[in-house]
């Protein structure tokens, strides 16, 4: 199925946009905890799983979801491993926030 | 399908699966220490494999092994390799010395060398991803230790961010050029003059991606907390392995699918180097913490060698390798000497900490200053090669202006290198450090021989780089 | 029309979700709304004709992914009212370059047009006329087959990774030795008592299980009575009395 016939590619790649950049904003700006910084990062992750997946649709080429596919199975182990790293440093700090991150500085 | 074109890979990821295995069925005593041997061995075999390795495309064009990708991998090999030396006996003082370390540096590699030899943008993003992933978990393995798991932590988050940018850059081009593959990227902007904004757009995000794992200057700030927070042999491992790996990505996506494009990039490679080498100098100067000073060294050193990209030339990019080579020999060398720094059995980490070390252990104390001078790149030692060549390319290439802010930095970092020389022989000595170990001293020694001597066998090197840097540019 | 439709639906709420993702102070709330905008993404997944990665999704984020935050957030039983701090600091400029990005973004998304030579070029017709399992499926083990076997080793780190990252031998460990357990005689753990009546056990001067089998069914470094500790039951009872 082609979405030039249904929908139109620039309104996939303008929903992945904001996407992108609401979960960058989500990492930079709101700074507050350890755990909406990893849901932030695998919002960042479907956003462009969604671009990839609509210049699949646009190209008639699988290509782009087979990267998907395998992005997919890298967003797993990423925050699997991330949330065993979070873990690690709750288990040291006793928090998750961001701002207790300064142990180190110079 | 020519599958053997990657068997140093496949039996690299063997190996590290076997000693998976041992270290599991292993029951009684520490599997550290037997894994650690098999690693080695396994390096060194996968080493002469990559030497005998065939060139050529396959994998359905995702996979190509060149002269290039031989040199890039063998620099991988021998950092792998150095570091599980390093972590040998280093690993018993805090308590990693777990056989899952040594697996998941193997796996690493693994995934650093698969990015060296990809063709693909999407083998690009699996071996980034599988040789951070194991990185991640690298950093934060010493857990008991806060500096570790905050270390873990800022690097996860800032390189996830980061692979989350180059893949929605590569999505881009992916749109663009209706494939992934370099050759097929390559002909799409050969024939097409008009570039569209997206495809900018793309190119941007990967070179962020990129540059995050080099520790060029924009994206530079993860760097010295998480050289100071991982443990020693990890942060010798992160600051070659997989920056040697990224840098071969840069070389080869610059060169190659988007080497028509050199006049849009060269300018946005020469002002990333500038930044990083005095970003890198002058961060270096105020620092207490050894390992962070090495971190800032670590940046300049990238600018230096983006130097030579930068000129976009075979001259350039042979220069670049040259200077990986010898930047992987004086660092390895001096982290080894950070490694062997320690008093009664705990680390220490202060530049202060090193003082009259010229009177208590003259020998890694000239060790530590042979490295240094050459960092600062004093003439008849390694350092100095590699700067020579990679300025001498940006000469040929009219890079005027950078050649003369690079040298200027450079005279700037000679100081902080210089400041650690002054330490060693002329501070008085507070006490003595522990007896270091037989595996820290041989790659001490090692790696001061190889600096020092690196002039002996310069024009081979030089032979191999060119041979290496041709085979990029077809 | 329809796909238009469900289109806009799909992607206001997805948009939405993901705000209040990164805006709700609760971690528990946080992750229900990444779910409701993974739900929505896989619907935009769907269509755009991707079927089985649609499906994919809903069972690798909805099924295991967000049971693994929400198991995390609930062990760790952060203070909820100290989430909303420090999120004002950062604001106005980073909501400055959210903007930039975004109207960016949305510029290269309008002006995006497929070059024909480039869609011919990649269009694959061979796959045109089979499911997108099964062309997917056709694809990862022939031409991708390097990459699948990537992917294997990642989920290996993965899995490494978080075993040697959380698992924590602790003295409180309690593990069983099966060999042990079975090797063991009934009378070396069972005896048999007459209790009168309105009487307990504690009366017939406390029952304890013999030390011998005790510590030779547990392992050695695992919680336990240490040996030398006090095992009667008649002078703990003592004690508590004379504490009264």
């Amino acid at each position: 199925m082609n979405i030039l016939n249904t929908v139109g590619l620039a309104p996939y790649l303008i929903v992945s946009g904001l996407l992108f950049t609401i979960g960058l904003f989500g990492i930079f700006a709101s700074r507050k905890n350890l755990i909406v910084i990893l849901m932030s990062i695998e919002l960042m992750l479907l956003s462009a799983n969604l671009n990839l997946i609509a210049f699949s649709s646009a190209l008639e080429n699988l290509t782009g979801q087979v990267l998907v596919m395998f992005t997919l199975t890298v967003a797993a182990a990423e925050s699997a491993i991330g949330l065993a790293i979070v873990m690690v440093y709750y288990r040291n700090r006793h928090s998750v926030e961001v701002q207790d991150a300064t142990m180190m500085k110079g | 399908m020519n599958w053997t074109l990657a068997i140093p890979e496949i039996a690299l990821s063997i190996s590290g699966l076997i000693i998976l295995l041992w270290g599991a069925i292993q029951k009684k005593g520490n599997a550290f220490f037997p894994c650690a041997i098999l690693s080695i061995a396994a390096f060194v075999a996968v080493g002469f494999l990559t030497l005998t390795v065939s060139n050529g495309v396959g994998y359905n064009g995702l996979f190509i092994n060149d002269e290039f990708s031989r040199y890039m991998k063998i620099l991988i090999i021998i950092a792998g390799f150095l570091s599980i030396i390093l972590s040998i006996d280093f690993n018993g003082k805090n308590d990693t010395n777990c056989f899952e370390y040594i697996a998941l540096i193997v796996f690493s590699t693994v995934g650093a060398m698969v990015m060296v030899s990809s063709n693909d943008l999407m083998t690009l993003y699996m071996g980034l991803e599988l040789s951070s992933l194991a990185l991640y978990i690298l950093c934060a393995i010493d857990r008991k230790n806060v500096f570790s798991a905050e270390s873990g932590v800022k690097y996860f988050v800032l390189g996830s961010v980061a692979s989350g940018i180059l893949l929605y850059g590569i999505s881009m081009i992916y749109g663009f050029s209706g494939g992934m593959g370099y050759s097929t990227i390559h002909q799409i902007i050969a024939s097409n003059h008009a570039l569209s904004a997206g495809f900018a757009v793309g190119l941007v995000f990967v070179l962020v991606g990129l540059c995050f794992k080099i520790s060029a200057v924009p994206f530079h700030m993860w760097t010295p907390d998480v050289y100071q927070g991982a443990p020693t042999p990890v942060t010798t491992f992160l600051s070659t392995a997989p920056k040697f790996a990224a840098f071969a990505l840069f070389l080869r996506l610059m060169i190659g699918p988007f080497g028509h494009l050199s006049p849009q990039w060269q300018l946005l490679i020469e002002v990333i180097a500038i930044l990083s080498i005095i970003i890198g100098s002058v961060g270096a100067i105020a620092q207490t913490n050894i390992k962070r000073m090495m971190a800032y060294s670590s940046i300049s050193h990238m600018g230096f060698a983006l130097v030579g990209l930068a000129a976009a030339t075979p001259d350039g990019v042979m220069g670049t390798l040259i200077y990986l080579t010898t930047y992987l020999f004086m660092n390895v060398g001096t982290f080894a000497v950070i490694a062997a720094m320690s008093r009664k059995g705990h680390v220490v980490e202060n530049i202060n900490d090193l003082a009259g070390l010229g009177k208590t252990d003259p020998g890694i104390a000239t060790a530590m200053a042979i490295f240094m001078f050459s960092m600062a790149g004093v003439p008849p030692l390694a350092g100095f090669f590699g700067k020579f060549l990679v300025f001498k390319a940006a000469l040929g290439a009219d890079l005027y202006s950078l050649t003369i802010i690079g040298l200027l930095a450079s005279a700037v970092g000679a100081f902080f290198y210089l400041r650690i020389v002054k330490i060693m022989f002329f501070d008085k000595a507070v006490e003595a450090l522990d007896q270091r170990s037989l595996s820290l001293s041989f790659v001490t020694f090692s790696m001061g021989t190889l600096t020092l001597v690196f002039m002996l066998f310069l024009s081979p090197m030089i032979q191999m780089g060119q041979i290496a840097a041709q085979s990029l540019f077809h | 029309m329809m796909p238009i439709i469900l289109f806009y639906i799909f992607a206001v709420i997805l948009l939405l979700s993901a705000v209040m993702v990164v805006i709700s102070r609760n971690s528990v709330h946080a992750a229900l709304f990444l779910v409701l905008a993974f739900c929505n993404a896989s619907g935009l997944f769907l269509i755009a004709g991707a079927e089985f990665l649609a499906i994919l999704l809903i069972a690798i984020y909805a099924g295991a992914v967000m049971i693994l935050f929400l198991f995390i957030v609930m062990t760790m039983q952060t203070n909820l009212v100290q989430l909303k701090e420090g999120m004002q600091h950062y604001l106005p400029v980073g909501f400055c370059i959210a903007i930039v990005l975004v109207v960016e973004l949305i510029i290269v998304a309008i002006n995006w047009h497929i070059d024909p030579n480039v869609a011919e070029a990649a269009r694959q017709p061979l796959l045109q006329n089979m499911s997108n399992t099964k062309a997917l499926g056709s694809l990862i083990y022939t031409n991708y087959i390097f990459l699948f076997q990537m992917a294997g080793l990642v989920l290996l780190v993965a899995m490494i990774g978080a075993i040697v990252l959380t698992l924590r031998k602790r003295p409180t460990n309690r593990r069983q030795v099966v060999a042990r357990q079975h090797m063991r005689e009934p009378n070396q753990t069972l005896e048999m008592r007459s209790v009168e009546l309105n009487k307990g056990v504690d009366d017939l001067g406390g029952y304890l299980r013999p030390k011998e089998t005790y510590y030779g069914i547990a392992q050695e470094d695992s919680f336990g009575p240490k040996p030398g500790d006090k095992m009667d039951i008649t002078e703990k009872r003592q004690e508590r009395e004379q504490s009264k």
